[in-house]
């Protein structure tokens, strides 16, 4: 397949009546391939279409080419033609007469018969013999549309341009047309550019998704492959496994774009107060029952008691809204997976190093294993029962899920898999799924198990379709579980505000960790603007403790710890584990001058600081060496060799990692 | 060809008044508010005469003035001259409309689309062309025998002048709202300029046009009866107006009216069977 289509640093300005500039796209690099069908995806004023006629050439860029066959595009012509959103047919020519119109003109030196038979054979094509001699106002918007793309393909465009080509149908006539345009498609080898709202029909047809951040300043924020394989049934795409990630990757994206532009409309501007710098901070969270000290802070006051009175919950179904919330800088902060910090400031993020740094951990525990109920009822109890079920079903793909691949509950998994001979990306599938939606894919079979926080393990025990085949507490007791996370540049321009922020979250750990408040603390978490589960799934903590059974009894686990006994501190000696085992499964590099980045990402001072003011100086210095179930111990003076030490791993990185210098955002 | 057949058969025996009382049953509830409207217009206008509250003679006199009578029953009558019957009179009058009209026609198209397709060319001659507009056709009259000298073309270019504002700027207003959509398509399409002028252009702007050529039929009629009043010694109906009232035959002016406003309203229909014809209404 060529190349046909290439736009390059693309910007496309409008001047305004008041003598000002509208930019509505930037920096658009695209290419199209040959046969190819491409969607633009966006919400509406984003630019798609103003993208989709400048490759028409209806309209220039303001800066940057783009380019047909490697010939600048510098006027509209019948190699691009372009199928409107509302057909524009000529409505004093016939159906057959419009189509000739545009046959006769590009290929006027064809003789006459010949043209005839072109136009005959299009008005076949999309099946409107019946209607070829009615004028466009005797039809349907789905027969308009039909003549339109008829008239479109009848001039064997080198590229098919349609502008949101069925946004005016009705359900069951778009349906028939996406078929029938995808028919033809396929058949005829047309390389295609869409401009669409609907997601179902951008995955339907598209080969690629080219989704659309919102203006002013547009840009095409990802592209999606469709690698659903052709030619496509619309009831089989369906059941494609990517179709429904595709799709709500889709809808993900879609509804940032959209938080994003509310955000923007917000007043941002920080507000001092009580000598802080920032008192209205957006704090990003997801509902799990580890959110706690999050939801004590605010339920019950503790963010005000330290002069934050203006802090406002965002609540988050996944990590990746929390990753964007922080990289687009609309969030303040954020409860985060304790290896999130380390991941983004190695370039786990787009690969681009953003320094997030850590002052408290706010949860240690509160993760378990959980296999799909039919494991246990075939007797698989353990690792090693699992290891010998995977052994003798080579064939079956299995899959595992977690929530980020810097949460800990990626590394315990993998490293629980891997500690019992089991490779987690050869072995078996691990994808990344929301906390919210593990119970359901296990109860619908399309993941075999995951590893996850509370309540979800207990919500699938106690609903019956899974079961906890190991606790946190059997393979790393005490690890922490989510930090306060922070971009650094954020910390350098509030420091007030990040050691109030520290000390509210603190003392709401330690509210969390008493057990007379537990009852309430469940019906807090229990709210909808929280967790919105009932009560009876979410459980603190754990009377039993409990260790590595041969044979457990279908259990249900929770074991939140979140105050006491250095549990709190960030630990560079944790995050440097962290940095360990996330080199090992190849997300980031191993850092090479890691001493350097551990210094400037854990914040311990900011810490110490909270904790004095608070009065709590019966704090422990260290938390003690890490030894997992394996009985593997950790050396945090040799990293590395412990990482060539392991058995299992990716090939590792281990590379310099070099931080931007420390600044603050402009405040 | 059955069903037509069947119709004859069956409306053959229908004698003439049962027919008529048949269309007086479909048509009588719409026909009767103005026939009755028309009656007590007339009968007002009678009793007003009769009373001798004014001198303008009731519609009767149509028939009992002799002279009007003669020019009502006789209106192909030539006895040289000026001395013509109504019908004579009138097709002068509409001759000279003719000439007028189909200039201002031919102009008024052809600038307003020239003025349409260039946006400069628009807003350099939008004051112009508003301002010319407002001048009314009497005024014309003194400018246009200045000019030409002669009664026959000063009166062609009164028509003229009066009636290209609306083709003119109805025209321009047509070609600029030609759907942006439809000359995308010409522009895919690279359409040459004649092919979109023909398949494009005209198409779109017809139904602007055409309401530009219905007032302009209207205002050509308006002017010709004011510019030959002015114009002594031509045939026309409206220099017949002007002697008739000269030589107070009250009552021809009454029927020359008559004519006129009939004259008018069949050019209106005339215009707007044309439009039919040539660009039916659309959705």
């Amino acid at each position: 397949m060529g190349l046909l289509v290439a736009a390059d640093q693309v910007d496309k300005v409008f001047s305004l009546a008041d003598g000002g500039e509208y930019i509505a796209l930037k920096g658009i690099d695209l290419t199209i391939k040959q046969g190819e069908f491409i969607s633009f995806i966006g919400h509406s004023g984003c630019g798609k279409s103003t993208l989709l006629n400048m490759i028409a050439g209806l309209s220039l860029p303001s800066s940057g080419v783009i380019t047909l066959e490697g010939k600048e595009i510098k006027e509209p012509g019948p190699d691009r033609m372009v199928v409107f959103q509302n057909y524009s047919l000529l409505p004093w020519r016939s159906v057959r007469d419009n189509i000739g119109l545009a046959v006769n003109t590009v290929y006027g030196d064809l003789p006459k018969g010949e043209r005839r038979s072109i136009v005959e054979e299009h008005i076949n094509l999309v099946g409107l013999q019946a209607a070829a001699d009615k004028m466009p106002d005797q039809l349907s918007g789905g027969m308009k549309q039909r003549v339109a793309i008829a008239r479109a393909l009848a001039i064997r465009p080198k590229l098919l341009l349609l502008d949101e080509p069925f946004g005016a149908l009705d359900a069951l006539t778009r349906g028939n047309l996406q078929t029938q345009l995808m028919r033809i498609c396929d058949e005829n080898n047309v390389t295609a550019v869409m401009v669409t709202h609907d997601v179902d029909e951008a995955v339907l047809l598209s080969d690629r998704i080219v989704m659309m951040t919102n203006g002013p300043g547009a840009e095409i924020g990802a592209i999606l492959d469709v690698d659903i394989p052709r030619p496509r049934q619309r009831m089989e795409v369906v059941e494609h496994p990517s179709y429904y990630s595709l799709r709500s990757e889709i809808i993900y994206f879609l509804n940032q774009q959209k938080r994003i532009k509310k955000l923007r409309a917000r007043k941002t501007t920080a507000i001092a107060r009580h000598g802080l710098e920032k008192v209205n901070l957006d704090l990003g969270f997801v509902p799990l029952t580890a959110c706690a000290p999050v939801a004590v802070a605010k339920e019950k006051g503790f963010f005000t008691k330290h002069g934050l009175d203006e802090v406002n919950l965002v609540r988050e179904t996944s990590w990746r809204g929390v990753v964007d919330g922080i990289a687009g800088g609309y969030l303040d902060a954020a409860q985060m997976p304790s290896g999130m910090p380390l991941w983004f400031s190695l370039g786990g993020h787009q690969d681009r190093p953003l320094p997030v740094v850590t002052s408290l951990t706010m949860t240690r525990n509160g993760n378990a294993i959980t296999l799909a109920r039919r494991f246990y009822d075939q007797g698989i109890h353990s690792l090693a029962d699992f290891k010998a079920m995977l052994q003798q079903t080579p064939d079956r793909q299995h899959r595992m899920a977690m929530v980020h691949p810097s949460s800990m509950h990626n590394l315990l998994l993998r490293y629980w898999l891997a500690a019992g001979g089991i490779d987690p990306d050869l072995d078996l599938t691990l994808q990344t799924i929301p906390p919210a939606q593990m119970v359901v894919d296990l109860r619908a079979g399309s993941i075999d198990g995951f590893c996850v926080g509370e309540p979800w393990n207990q919500r699938a025990a106690m609903d019956g379709v899974g079961f906890t085949i190991a606790t946190d507490r059997e393979i790393y007791d005490g690890h922490p579980g989510k930090v306060l996370g922070v971009r650094e540049d954020w910390a350098n321009a509030y420091p007030n505000t990040h050691i109030a922020l520290t000390k509210a979250l603190l003392e709401a750990c330690r509210f969390c960790s008493e057990p007379e408040n537990e009852p309430e603390i469940r019906e807090i978490l229990s709210r909808r603007t929280y967790l919105a589960t009932p009560m009876e799934y979410i459980q603190l903590g754990n009377p039993q403790a409990t260790v590595c059974e041969r044979n457990p009894a279908l259990r249900e686990y929770a074991h939140h710890l979140f105050f006491g006994d250095g549990a709190n501190r960030p630990s560079r000696t944790e995050h440097l584990w962290h940095m360990t085992q996330m080199a090992r499964w190849g997300d980031v590099p191993f850092a090479r001058n890691w001493l350097e980045i551990l210094e400037r990402i854990v914040r311990v001072s900011v810490y110490s600081t909270a904790a004095r003011e608070l009065g709590l100086l019966d704090e422990k210095f260290t938390r003690g060496t890490i030894q997992l179930f394996d009985g593997t111990r950790f050396d945090a003076e040799d990293p590395m060799g412990y990482l060539n030490s392991l058995a299992i791993k990716r090939d590792i990185t281990i590379a310099e990692v070099i931080l931007d210098q420390p600044q603050a955002i402009a405040a | 060809m059955v069903t037509s057949t069947r119709t004859r058969l069956q409306s053959r025996p229908k004698s003439v008044v049962s027919s008529i009382q048949e269309f007086w049953q479909k048509q009588g509830a719409g026909l009767l508010p103005p026939i009755l409207g028309i009656a007590a217009f007339l009968i007002v206008w009678q009793v007003f005469s009769w009373s001798g509250l004014t001198r303008l003679p009731g519609p009767l006199s149509l028939w009992t003035e002799q002279r009007t009578r003669e020019l009502l029953l006789y209106p192909f009558y030539d006895r040289g001259g000026l001395d013509k019957g109504l019908f004579w009179q009138t097709l002068a009058s509409l001759g000279r409309v003719a000439k007028g009209y189909t200039a201002a026609a031919v102009v008024g198209i052809s600038v307003g689309v020239l003025v349409g397709t260039n946006d400069w060319l628009n807003k350099a001659t939008y004051p112009v062309f508003q301002f010319l507009r407002m001048v009314a056709p009497l005024a014309w009259v003194p400018i246009a025998l200045v000019a030409l000298q002669q009664n026959q073309p000063a009166a062609i270019f009164v028509i003229f002048i009066t009636s290209v504002w609306p083709i003119l700027i109805n025209t321009t207003e047509g070609v600029r709202q030609i759907p942006e959509d439809y000359n995308n398509v010409a522009k895919v399409l690279k359409l040459s300029r004649k092919d979109y002028y023909l398949n494009v252009l005209f198409p779109s702007a017809l139904p602007y046009i055409f309401t530009g050529l219905r007032i302009a039929i209207g205002l050509a009629w308006l002017a010709i009866i004011a510019a030959e009043i002015v114009m002594s010694g031509i045939v026309g109906i409206g220099f017949f107006i002007w002697d008739a009232y000269q030589q107070n035959y009250i009552s021809e002016i009454i029927l020359a009216v008559i004519y006129i406003g009939g004259v008018g309203l069949l050019l209106d229909r005339l215009i707007a069977f044309l439009q039919s014809k040539i660009a039916p209404a659309r959705k």
